[in-house]
C-alpha cells in the first residue's frame, strides 16, 4: 500500500473553559491514505469535529492543540508557521461544513467566492477562475451552471448550496477533502445526492475524504475505513465492512445496531443507547464507555483499555471484545440496553 | 417537434440584476426615501449654485430693513444686520454639507477598519481601542471639539477633525461589535478553511455583511455632526462670521424670536429637512441593500 498522506499522531486538543480543561481530542492517532475515504463517526461532543479542525489548526478560542503531530506528505502541520498553513488551508487540504446555508457568505455571488478560493492561492487568473468556476459547479451537478454562478447563495436550495460548498472546497485540486457532517442540514433524498456525488468525486478524482459524521449508514454509502470515536478518543477503527460485520467495541455495536431500518418488524422500537454522552470535565474513570456498557466487568471501572490490533487491519480498545462477548453472553440474542426492557432483540411487549 | 425544440433551447433568462441595480430598483420602490434623495439632490445642486450665485450677497448688510420680513424681494426676510436670508441659507447648506460628508468619510477612515481588527483579532488589540473608546466617551465632546479647534484653529477643516474626535467612537464600536459576531458565522470559518488571508477576510468578507449597519450609522451621522458644527459655531468656535452656517443663524434668531420668528424659522427648517431626508435615505439604503430581504 502506497504511503499515508496525512499521519495524524498523539493529538491531544483542550479547551481551558471556566469550569476547568475540556480533553476534547485525547490522544488520537490515524492514517489517512491517497484517494481513500475515510469516516470519522460518534455522538455529539465526541471530538470528531475538533479532530477536524485541529488537523488544519482551525480550532475556535478558547481550544488549544497541546501536543501531537499532523504529518501531511512528511511535514508536521503543527510546526508551521501561518502563512504557511494557510498556504495548505484550500490549496491541499480543504473543508466543507455542517450548514451550507451559513458557510457561504450571504452577500457575496456563489461564483465569486469559488473563484476566490482559487485566487487567494495564485492558481488562477480571473479569467481562468471564471471558466474553471462554471466547470466545477457542473461537475458538481448543478444545472445552468454559466447562471448560477451570478446567484446569490439565498438564490439556490440547499442542496445546491451545499454543492457549491463542495465546488470551493474543490477548486484548487486539493488532496485531501475534510467533509464535517455535510448532509445533516439537508433533507434524506437530498443527503443521498450529496452521498453519491461525494463518492464520485473520490472516485473520480482521487481526492481523498475525511467524512465526519454521527451516522453509521452515510459510512456504510461512502467510506472505506472507518474510525469510531468516544469521549475524545478512538475506540475503534478498520474497514468499514469488517467492522459492520464485526464490531469488536460495544460503543460500535451499539452504534451500528441505532441505526433506524426500513425492513425492520413494525413492532421493534428504535433502539437507543442508554444513558447520555459522558461529561468530558470529568471523564469516567477506566474505560469511557463502561457507565453505558452493557458487557463492562469488573476492570472497565479502573483500568482505561489500550487501543490494540484484534483482527487483521481492526483495533479495538475493550477489555471485553465482542468475540468473547458473544462466546460468554449471547450478546445478540439475549442484551437489549434499552432502559427497561426486556431481553432479545424482539421486545414481547409489542403486539 | 421542432417548435419543442425551439421552446427548449431558448430557457427564460431569471433576471439577472447586479447588487447596486437591483438595490436602485428597490430603493426607487421606497417612495419616502426616493423624496429624500430628491431634497438632497436639490440641497446639493443648492450648494453647487452658491458658489457662483446668489440672489444677493451673502455678507452684504443693510440691503433690507432689519428683521423685516418675507418679502418678494426677500423670500425668506433679513437678518438683524438686513442681510438677505436665502441667500445666506444657501451658502450655509455648503457649510453644512462639508460638514456632515465630510465628517462621516474621516469617521469611516477610522472608524471601521479600527472597528473590524478589534472584532476580528480580539486580545490585547481589542482591549486598547475598548478602552480608548471608551475614555474618549468619558470626556465631555464640546470639552473635546473646544480645545481642539482652540489649539488648531478655527478653520472648516479644523471643525472636522474636532468632530470626528467626538465621534468616532460610535462608528468603531458599531463596527466592532458587527465583526465580533460576524466572525462567529460559518463562513468565516469556511473562508479561514479555504485559506483567505486575514485582510481578505476582513474587507471582502465581514465588511461586506457589515454595510447595513454601517450605512445607517453614517447617514445618521451626518445630521448629528450638522447639528454639533451648529451648536460650536453658537459658542464662537465654529465658522467664523460672516460665513454663515444654520445653526449660527438660527441661534441668532432665537434672540429675535420674538420680533422676527422667521429668523429662527427658516433655517430651523431647512436643518430639520436635512436631518429627516438623511434619515429616511438611510433607512431606504438599509432596506435596499441588504441581499437577505430581497424579493
Amino acid at each position: 500500500m502506497a504511503s499515508p498522506i496525512l499521519q495524524v499522531r498523539n493529538l491531544r486538543t483542550q479547551f481551558a473553559t471556566d469550569q476547568g480543561l475540556v480533553t476534547a481530542v485525547d490522544d488520537v492517532s490515524f492514517d489517512l491514505y491517497p484517494g481513500e475515504s475515510l469516516g470519522i463517526v460518534g455522538e455529539s461532543g465526541s471530538g470528531k469535529s475538533v479532530t477536524a479542525l485541529s488537523i488544519l489548526r482551525l480550532v475556535p478560542e478558547p481550544g488549544r492543540i497541546v501536543s501531537g503531530e499532523v504529518q501531511f506528505r512528511g511535514t508536521d502541520l503543527l510546526k508551521m508557521n501561518d502563512e504557511e498553513v494557510r498556504d495548505i488551508r484550500g490549496r491541499d487540504i480543504a473543508m466543507i461544513f455542517q450548514d451550507p446555508q451559513s458557510s457561504l457568505n450571504p452577500v457575496l455571488r456563489t461564483g465569486y467566492q469559488i473563484e476566490e478560493a482559487m485566487l487567494a492561492h495564485k492558481k488562477a487568473t480571473p479569467k481562468q477562475a471564471r471558466e474553471r468556476t462554471i466547470e466545477l459547479l457542473r461537475k458538481v451537478r448543478i444545472p445552468a451552471p454559466e447562471r448560477r454562478v451570478k446567484d446569490f447563495p439565498h438564490q439556490l436550495s440547499g442542496g445546491m448550496r451545499q454543492r457549491a460548498m463542495i465546488a470551493m472546497g474543490l477548486a484548487n485540486s486539493p488532496s485531501i477533502l475534510i467533509a464535517d457532517e455535510p448532509t445533516t442540514a439537508l433533507d434524506v433524498t437530498v443527503q443521498a445526492q450529496i452521498l453519491e456525488l461525494l463518492a464520485d468525486l473520490n472516485h473520480d478524482l482521487g481526492t481523498a475524504i475525511i467524512m465526519i459524521t454521527h451516522n453509521m449508514g452515510v459510512v456504510a454509502g461512502l467510506c472505506s475505513r472507518v474510525i469510531v470515536m468516544y469521549a475524545g478518543q478512538i475506540v475503534e477503527q478498520g474497514p468499514v465492512e469488517q467492522i459492520f460485520e464485526s464490531p469488536q467495541h460495544p460503543y460500535t455495536w451499539s452504534l451500528i445496531r441505532s441505526i433506524p431500518r426500513v425492513d425492520a418488524l413494525r413492532h421493534e422500537r428504535l433502539r437507543s443507547i442508554e444513558g447520555i454522552a459522558p461529561d468530558l470535565l470529568r471523564p469516567p474513570s477506566g474505560c469511557r464507555f463502561h457507565p453505558r456498557c452493557p458487557f463492562r466487568v469488573e476492570k472497565c471501572f479502573t483500568d482505561p483499555p489500550p487501543l490494540i490490533e484484534v483482527k487483521p487491519d481492526q483495533m479495538s480498545s475493550c477489555w471485553v471484545t465482542m468475540d468473547r462477548a458473544r462466546k460468554e453472553m449471547g450478546a445478540d440474542d439475549l442484551v437489549d440496553i434499552r432502559p427497561g426492557a426486556g431481553s432479545g432483540v424482539h421486545p414481547p411487549e409489542a403486539r | 417537434m421542432a417548435t419543442a425544440a425551439a421552446i427548449v433551447a431558448t430557457p427564460i433568462e431569471p433576471e439577472q440584476a447586479s447588487l447596486w441595480s437591483d438595490a436602485w430598483r428597490r430603493l426607487r420602490r421606497n417612495r419616502m426615501a426616493l423624496v429624500a434623495a430628491v431634497y438632497l439632490t436639490l440641497l446639493v445642486a443648492v450648494a453647487l449654485v452658491a458658489l457662483v450665485w446668489t440672489p444677493y450677497r451673502m455678507s452684504a448688510i443693510g440691503i433690507a430693513p432689519t428683521y423685516s420680513g418675507p418679502s418678494a424681494a426677500h423670500w425668506f426676510g433679513a437678518d438683524e444686520l438686513g442681510r438677505d436670508i436665502l441667500s445666506r441659507l444657501m451658502v450655509g447648506s455648503q457649510v453644512s454639507l462639508i460638514v456632515g460628508l465630510g465628517t462621516q468619510l474621516l469617521v469611516l477612515a477610522v472608524g471601521v477598519p479600527i472597528g473590524l481588527m478589534a472584532g476580528y483579532f480580539r486580545g490585547w488589540f481589542d482591549s486598547v481601542v475598548t478602552f480608548v473608546i471608551n475614555v474618549f466617551y468619558g470626556i465631555p465632546d464640546v470639552l473635546v471639539a473646544m480645545i481642539m479647534v482652540f489649539l488648531l484653529g478655527p478653520s472648516l477643516n479644523n471643525i472636522i477633525i474636532a468632530i470626528v474626535a467626538t465621534r468616532w467612537m460610535d462608528m468603531a464600536r458599531l463596527v466592532r461589535g458587527q465583526a465580533f459576531s460576524l466572525r462567529e458565522r460559518e463562513f468565516v470559518e469556511a473562508g479561514r478553511a479555504s485559506g483567505a488571508r486575514p485582510f481578505k477576510m476582513l474587507f471582502g468578507h465581514i465588511l461586506p455583511n457589515a454595510l447595513g449597519p454601517i450605512i445607517i450609522q453614517a447617514t445618521l451621522g451626518i445630521p448629528s455632526a450638522i447639528l454639533f458644527e451648529a451648536f460650536l459655531s453658537f459658542l464662537g468656535v465654529g465658522v467664523q462670521p460672516p460665513t454663515p452656517s444654520w445653526g449660527s443663524m438660527a441661534n441668532e434668531g432665537v434672540q429675535a424670536i420674538q420680533y422676527a420668528p422667521h429668523m429662527v424659522i427658516f433655517p430651523s427648517i431647512a436643518l430639520s429637512l436635512t436631518l429627516m431626508a438623511f434619515n429616511f435615505l438611510g433607512d431606504g439604503l438599509r432596506d435596499a441593500l441588504d441581499p437577505r430581504s430581497r424579493r
